[in-house]
């Protein structure tokens, strides 16, 4: 198949060499051409702009960071065309970006006025699930149109899911970012009042981990607070981006999210700290400083 | 004096009143013209077919609009106040919105001469009637002088803050200390209730002590009588509490109050209360705790 892939990072290089593996033609584009050198190398096609990859691609992929990145680069910016220029009527555009809902259903909105379809399609499992193509995708859009991309999708992931209508995706990624994230800070604060009482924290850890307070979440971040690790992993300031679009979400919703809204205040703190490019366990070191 | 006023809703309509009592002419427009019939028939308004129109006959003019995006469209969109301003113009925005749209409108419209204060109020519908609206100003300091005579038509505690943006960042504020404050005046009625206590008595004696508060005094009346009829709508305090937030979002500021306070302001809308006062925020209690409404009427 004629697949196209925007968006060449930690995630999205090794995601579109999977999809290269698996035998597709696989046309790139990016901003600064020397970030696709080596998908290039592994024989990938370098288009000169997302109207030109769209025209040449019956799927593309995107794996950008903002969502007003991704609008730019799906619906055009000034005299960037965009893929919507290039897209041939069937053609589907797959966003595995974390994106605003909204934003999701305001990109598939426009393609379906062109006879294009959309699925937004985030993902789970960090750099080491895109490399070890083990990422879970919660897919959301039309169900044909998912069973259509779905063999593509298994390049990528071991847990490959349809969650929805459009939107859906989103949706089921801010529940994942949410759950995940007020998790580390649970962990943060137990580790956080075994040292206010002189307890080893890593002796906690094995004393929860095969309990009911087990979680990969207390075995990964808990390992990294013991050891006091706080390099990343994931950027904290990542996790920062996703509750600005969690808590508009909740707020249009109107659904109260009483701890989400405490963690997001707590990964506030954290970015005021400094620690934004550092990982996400140090929302340990956001509580100590209220010792200082 | 010739003088704009887009926005004559809860909030506006009287403040316009109070403007042309003092003797001024009053140009006014509305995307919704019928909201306007009542008003054209006094002889003190003349009604104009665009925010344009309206900025071309005036010297000073007002906006009292929702939210942010409001603001923007009426004053730098299409057909907008910026557009059909002359270089000398003053707009007064007394909306309450995002501190940063504050200061992009001010500096789009000093590029075409104009002149801009952010001049939000607190003081509700009832403040805005009988002229005692707090107003705080963000601006230049000559600018707020020229202006100033129009605002003491308006309310009785008129303060320039600081530069552009200052005033929004005072209402914020504002925001905060009352939308946590009503939470605060809820929750300790329903518990008064719920531990059998009679409420009318713990504010009365509260009042006199350190827990004296204008929420106390006021939304604390309202709750105990059980008159949940706006007064200042939950939605648009969620708003508010979203402006605030996103500004803490994006300055790296820990508001862990004002944070749990909007979670509230969300259960508000999204239990279908959006369009009461917030006092109704006892409801939102009262239904957690497990209290029967009905019987609580």
């Amino acid at each position: 198949m004629k697949i196209g892939f925007i968006g060449l990072g930690v995630m999205g290089n090794p995601m579109a060499q999977h999809l290269l593996k698996g035998g597709h033609a696989v046309s790139v584009w990016a901003r600064r051409e020397a970030s696709a050198a080596e998908v290039i190398a592994a024989g990938a096609t370098f288009r000169n702009s997302p109207t030109e990859l769209a025209q040449h691609c019956e799927v593309v992929f995107t794996m950008i960071t903002a969502s007003s990145d991704v609008e730019n680069v799906a619906l055009g910016h000034g005299n960037d065309g965009g893929l919507i220029h290039g897209f041939a009527r069937g053609s589907v555009l797959v966003d595995m970006s974390t994106i605003a809902p909204t934003m999701a259903r305001k990109i598939a909105g426009h393609l379906a006025i062109r006879g294009v379809e959309f699925l937004d399609a985030p993902v789970s499992g960090g750099g080491m699930g895109a490399q070890n193509a083990t990422l879970a995708i919660m897919a959301g859009g039309k169900a044909e149109v998912f069973a259509r991309i779905k063999p593509l999708f298994d390049l990528m992931g071991k847990t490959v899911l349809h969650v929805g209508p459009t939107g859906a995706g989103q949706i089921t990624k801010a529940c994942n970012q949410m759950v995940m994230v007020a998790a580390i800070e649970a962990v943060a604060e137990a580790a956080h009042l075994a040292a206010a009482n002189n307890v080893d924290f890593a002796r906690v850890m094995g004393a929860l981990q095969n309990g009911s307070a087990g979680s990969r979440v207390l075995d990964f971040f808990g390992d990294k607070m013991a050891r006091r690790d706080f390099a990343a992993g994931i950027e904290a300031r990542l996790h920062h981006k996703d509750y600005a679009l969690i808590m508009d979400e909740a707020a249009r919703a109107g659904a109260p999210l009483p701890i989400s809204t405490q963690v997001w205040q707590q990964l506030n703190g954290l970015m005021a700290l400094g620690w934004g490019k550092e990982d996400t366990s140090s929302l340990l070191r956001v509580l100590e400083r209220y010792q200082n | 004096m010739n003088i704009g006023f887009i926005g004559l809703g809860l909030m506006g309509a009287p403040m316009a009143r109070n403007l042309a009592k003092a003797g001024h002419a009053l140009h006014v427009w509305s995307r919704r013209p019928q909201a306007l019939a009542e008003i054209a028939k006094s002889p003190s308004y003349t009604v104009h077919d665009s925010a344009a129109a309206v900025a071309a006959a005036s010297e000073i003019v007002f906006t009292m609009v929702a939210d942010s995006p409001d603001v923007h469209q009426v004053i730098l969109g299409e057909n907008g106040v910026g557009e059909g301003g002359k270089p000398g113009l003053i707009v007064v925005d007394m909306s309450t919105i995002a501190p940063e749209t504050a200061r992009e409108v001010a500096a789009a419209l000093f590029e075409r001469g104009i002149d801009f204060l952010d001049a939000p109020v607190s003081g509700g519908e009832a403040g805005a009637i009988n002229a005692q609206l707090t107003i705080m100003v963000g601006g230049e300091q000559h600018v707020f002088d020229r202006v100033k005579p129009l605002l003491d038509l308006l309310g009785k505690s008129v303060t320039l803050i600081g530069g552009s943006g200052a005033g929004q960042v005072a209402k914020a504020c504002n925001q905060i200390i009352t939308g946590v404050g009503v939470c605060a005046v809820a929750e300790a009625i329903n518990f008064a209730h719920k531990t059998g206590v009679d409420a009318k008595s713990m504010r009365e004696v509260l009042l006199g002590g350190f827990a004296a508060s204008k929420i106390l005094e006021l939304h604390g009346q309202r709750m105990i009588e059980r008159s949940f009829v706006p007064g200042f709508k939950a939605w648009m305090h969620q708003k508010d509490l979203r402006i605030v937030m996103d500004a803490a979002h994006a300055q790296h500021l820990s508001l862990p109050t004002a944070a749990a306070a909007l979670q509230l302001y969300n259960g508000m809308v999204g239990s279908g209360r959006g369009e009461e006062d917030t006092t109704a925020m006892l409801k939102l209690f009262e239904q957690m705790s497990g209290v029967d409404l009905e019987a609580a009427q």
